[in-house]
């Protein structure tokens, strides 16, 4: 059984969140990420495999160590995502630009008139 | 050490424009009923305002009635008014969100800066998800710039 993982399901935790910060300025092991947060070793460790699962990270094995790399290019999707809902709202604004028009046109009509 | 920081960038939108009338006339535009109902709605969409209380604690009411036939309700709460300069509301219904607009007079012009502030990141994720999901939205898109094309045609 797989469960569907996307980008937004990786960035809705606001823990995963500060793990993708910290590894987007440098790739650090398991081990360094857990000490960074209050919750214990199993729980980073599950957040780092949903990370994975979401393909915004990977991870590489150096001798003993596992070190966790950053895929940054997946987090595109979102911005082209909140990018078209801004849209949305922009919308308005031009819809509300054009009424104004028509509105100053009716009434610099009647003026004239 | 979360790196949760203490600013809301990533759970707001905000929507600046020059508009292309006095203050006075933006600010009836957008605050009596007859006229919010013409241009509030997505395109294909019309709008019925059912109460608009223009007070701070006022409700504001308001269906959308979709191409499809459906209709949408939205529940609203102004929070506070200064007329001409300033204009806060709260989305009660889904999706929850507070939006503050402000109007900045620029001679003829004016200036208005739509800010929406949702409740968390995570929400504002699920909104955008949601908002994806929704492919009528992306012809209502296409339709505008049909219509924004017509529109230079006819002022040039």
């Amino acid at each position: 059984m797989i469960e569907r993982r996307d980008v937004f399901q990786a960035i809705a935790d606001p823990t995963r969140r500060a793990i993708i910060n910290m590894l987007a300025e440098k790739p650090l092991n398991v081990n360094s990420i857990a000490e960074s947060f209050a919750v214990s070793r199993q729980a980073i460790s599950l957040h780092i495999k949903i990370l994975e699962e979401c393909h915004l990270l990977q991870i590489r094995k150096q001798g003993r160590e596992r070190y966790c790399e950053a895929k940054l290019n997946q987090l595109n999707e979102v911005s082209v995502w909140v990018a078209q809902y801004r849209q949305h709202w922009e919308n308005k604004l031009d819809n509300l630009e054009t009424y104004l028009e028509q509105l100053k046109k009716q009434r610099n009509g009647k003026q004239k008139k | 050490m979360e790196n949760k920081k203490n600013n809301t960038a990533d759970r707001e939108l905000i929507i600046t424009r020059t508009l292309n009338a006095p203050v006075a006339l933006v600010w009836e535009v957008w605050t009596q009923p007859e006229h919010i109902a013409n241009w509030w709605g997505p395109n294909g969409f019309s709008t019925t305002i059912q109460v608009m209380d223009l007070q701070a604690g006022g409700k504001w009411d308001l269906v959308m009635h979709g191409p499809d036939g459906k209709d949408y309700d939205n529940s609203s709460l102004f929070k506070e008014i200064i007329p001409f300069k300033k204009l806060v509301y709260e989305h009660v219904s889904n999706p929850h969100f507070t939006a503050t607009i402000l109007f900045e007079e620029q001679g003829e012009q004016t200036k208005i800066s739509w800010h929406m502030l949702f409740d968390s990141a995570e929400q504002f994720i699920g909104v955008v998800k949601a908002y994806k999901a929704d492919k009528g939205l992306e012809q209502n898109i296409e339709k505008l710039e049909l219509y924004l094309q017509q529109k230079k045609i006819v002022k040039s």
